[in-house]
């Protein structure tokens, strides 16, 4: 009868679910008394389909822990950080948040470490280098949930069409954009999105070609020569009429992705989800290669590793920390972590074992290969979330005709080191 | 009213006397029916205001945690971005350019709804539907008939032979751009500015109308000399009313150019939202709205002073 009743439940949801199980807790042969910890996460939307990932991992974890509750809500990347930061704002915040960032929050001292919120197996298993950059002011507070890198994407049949190859260096860019220009007219040969969607990471691309960062490890350096050579060739390019008109208000995925999918663009900056959204969303059959990303001549390529963050907030009394170490070890068994990477959707796995058996995958094959040249944002930075603001927003002005470049990147630079 | 305080004592007299003295509460004067007015605009309008003006002189954490008074620096940055003054003269022509505009488009579109002709009906209704539709929604509209690549009116312009390149980006050049942002608050601020001005035209009394003909006055002159004096209120009214809100106006901006590239169209109000949620510096943000509601109170001030200049 019990179990007739605990399998009903499974059909249910949400709060429906854990209603039902309490009913069950008390109504079932459950000691009176016994401790119920509530646990709360907050997670990233990669896809829709987080949600119910998310639910049935929950209501799985709550069958083999009926003394821990866990609600998951799925929170859209346009509204996360409000979210999580308000709850911060009001006292409330998630026992566990899923995030791009996370040194700001360690920085005011309200994360447990990495070691407290999942088991020795799990840390262990985890890429060393995705752990170093996990760290803030040298103590591991967050585990990397997934990463991604990105390639240089482009159209065959534009490429063929105008006789050349994918170009690997700066000088080869502006090569194959006039074979493009000369063939033809009316196709945009490369889409530089620099508007705020996606800025931070279009122009770190370009300025890594260059040998350029963000941050050189003690100071912010957006303003550096490198990166104001990066702005300028990229000024060279929109002059010659390789990209489309003022990249500053160009978005990535409303822009980009959407005039690539329609095979009007011939190359652009890609990610590794690129692939799925072309397929998926937009159902193009465009004929698409990639390569690694052109340096400028002489520089190193490079590619954009960006990875996420599970974290997990401290409470008054610590009575939260066990509950979310078992949750998130619970997470990363590997058929759990495998069914998570795919609710996700075409990321790179952030642990060993998962990597090991995903390494044979002819797609993803070249995004593995290029990931030893990655370099990341400084997001080990508390500033760094502010300084990201910054660029989305600001980066785009230098591209208006006059525009002061150096004054624009003094000015991003200025809100690092303010903060 | 001395006797009235007294009673609650009395009630603990076993005996009802023969007409029982109606129990009364303490004299509070209006405050009980005032008072859940006074507990509301305490509650939405007084409370978030002085927390606007305390997180003004806090600092706050990247992450949103209070860190403690910082005195006036969250002002001290604001004032210091060197973005702020182009942001301020973009405002400033925003609201002078948007509401005089459209009052003046009113006036002739409010004289024509006053006047008699076949299918008036029907012109007041359609005028209706800007206002009807949400902003947003009007805005999204917009900016996608303007966009660079799949807008219609590029369309219409290259068809008619007017622009020679089929792809013209008119919300991403931000001098372009600035102009059509205000060509679009304009658009939606014209049903209501045409209804108030017709309501005030309607309550001008035919009469006189009339009586200016008798003595000879042409159509030029009755509206220079009875039609405008006598609209001046509601001219008034729809002018401070406007300008509350295209200063206040947020979806416009936000859906059509969010304010960029850079900050080069926005306004003190997108300004705020940026900083609070992209450069996540809720202290500085609360600053610009402390300017922003200064600004708003001048406005409000004035509008009460026009309002009771109507009374009298």
């Amino acid at each position: 009868m019990e179990e007739v009743r605990a399998h009903m439940t499974k059909r249910f949801t949400g709060f429906v679910a854990l209603g039902a199980a309490g009913l069950l807790a008390v109504a079932g042969a459950a000691p009176v008394g016994a401790q119920t910890t509530s646990i709360e996460m907050i997670a990233a939307q990669y896809t829709n389909q987080m949600q119910p990932y998310f639910d049935d991992l929950a209501a799985r974890f709550m069958e083999e822990n009926p003394d821990i509750e866990v609600t998951v809500q799925v929170v859209d990347w346009n509204n996360i950080d409000q979210v999580v930061t308000t709850r911060i704002a009001t006292g409330e915040p998630p026992d566990i948040a899923n995030l791009n960032y996370f040194a700001a929050f360690a920085a005011d001292d309200l994360l447990y470490t990495a070691d407290q919120i999942v088991d020795e197996a799990t840390l262990a298993d985890l890429i060393q280098g995705f752990r170093d950059n996990s760290k803030y002011d040298g103590v591991e507070y967050a585990v990397p949930d997934l990463a991604s890198d990105r390639l240089f994407f482009y159209n065959k049949a534009i490429l063929d069409a105008a006789g050349v190859e994918p170009p690997t260096t700066w000088s080869e860019v502006k090569a194959v954009c006039q074979a493009i220009l000369d063939t033809q007219p009316g196709i945009v040969p490369l889409a530089l999105p620099m508007g705020p969607e996606e800025a931070q990471a279009e122009f770190l691309i370009w300025a890594g070609g260059n040998g350029g960062q963000y941050f050189d490890g003690e100071n912010w350096v957006v303003n550096s020569a490198e990166n104001l050579e990066a702005l300028e060739f990229l000024q060279e390019l929109v002059d010659m009429g390789c990209t489309q008109p003022n990249p500053g208000s160009f978005d990535r995925t409303s822009g980009a992705f959407a005039l690539f999918a329609q095979g009007v663009v011939g190359m652009l900056n890609g990610a590794i989800f690129l692939p799925g959204e072309l397929e998926n969303t937009y159902q193009s059959d465009v004929d698409w290669g990639v390569t690694p990303f052109p340096a400028a001549d002489g520089k190193e390529s490079i590619t954009l590793g960006v990875q996420d963050y599970f974290f997990g907030f401290k409470n008054e009394d610590g009575s939260n920390q066990e509950a979310i170490q078992k949750f998130l070890s619970f997470l990363f068994i590997p058929e759990n972590y495998a069914a998570f990477l795919e609710a996700a959707g075409g990321f790179l796995p952030a642990t060993v074992s998962a990597g090991e058996t995903m390494s044979d995958d002819p797609f993803l094959a070249p995004f593995i290969e290029v990931l030893p040249s990655a370099i990341f944002y400084p997001s080990d930075q508390a500033a760094w979330g502010s300084v990201q603001g910054a660029i989305q927003d600001n980066i785009g002005a230098a591209f208006v005709p006059g525009a002061d470049k150096q004054a624009v990147l003094d000015g991003i630079n200025a809100v690092g080191e303010g903060s | 009213m001395t006797e009235a305080t007294r009673t609650p004592t009395d009630t603990s007299a076993p005996r009802p006397k023969a007409t029982p003295p109606r129990r009364r509460l303490p004299d509070l004067g209006p405050l009980p029916w005032i008072g859940p007015a006074l507990l509301l605009i305490i509650g939405v309008v007084l409370w978030p205001a002085f927390e606007m003006l305390r997180t003004s002189v806090m600092e706050i954490s990247v992450s949103g945690l209070a860190r403690g008074f910082t005195g006036l620096s969250n002002f001290e940055r604001l004032f210091g971005d060197p973005d702020l003054p182009g942001i301020m003269t973009r405002t400033l022509v925003w609201v002078l350019v948007v509401v005089s505009v459209t009052i003046f488009i009113s006036l002739g579109l409010a004289s024509l709804l006053n006047a008699a002709f076949p299918g008036r009906r029907l012109v007041r209704w359609a005028l209706i539907i800007p206002w009807a539709a949400s902003v947003v929604m009007t805005a999204t509209v917009w900016r996608w008939m303007l966009d660079g690549f799949y807008g219609i009116i590029n369309r219409i312009l290259f068809d008619l032979g007017l622009i020679d390149s089929f792809v013209n980006d008119w919300l991403g050049d931000p001098g372009v751009a600035f102009y059509w942002l205000m060509f679009v608050a304009i658009f939606v601020s014209l049903p209501f500015t045409t209804y108030v001005l017709l309501a005030g035209l309607q309550s001008i009394p035919q009469d006189i109308y009339e009586a200016a003909r008798v003595d000879g006055a042409t159509g030029r002159h009755s509206y220079r000399y009875i039609t405008l004096p006598l609209l001046r209120p509601a001219l008034l009214v729809a002018s401070i009313i406007n300008m509350i809100n295209v200063f206040n106006s947020f979806p416009i901006i936000w859906a059509m150019t969010k304010g960029g590239p850079g900050s080069l169209t926005d306004t003190t109000t997108t300004h705020m939202y940026k900083l609070a949620f992209q450069l996540l510096d809720v202290g500085q943000s609360a600053a610009m709205a402390v300017v922003n509601f200064s600004v708003i109170l001048v406005f409000v001030l004035l509008y009460l002073r026009v309002v009771d200049w109507r009374r009298a």
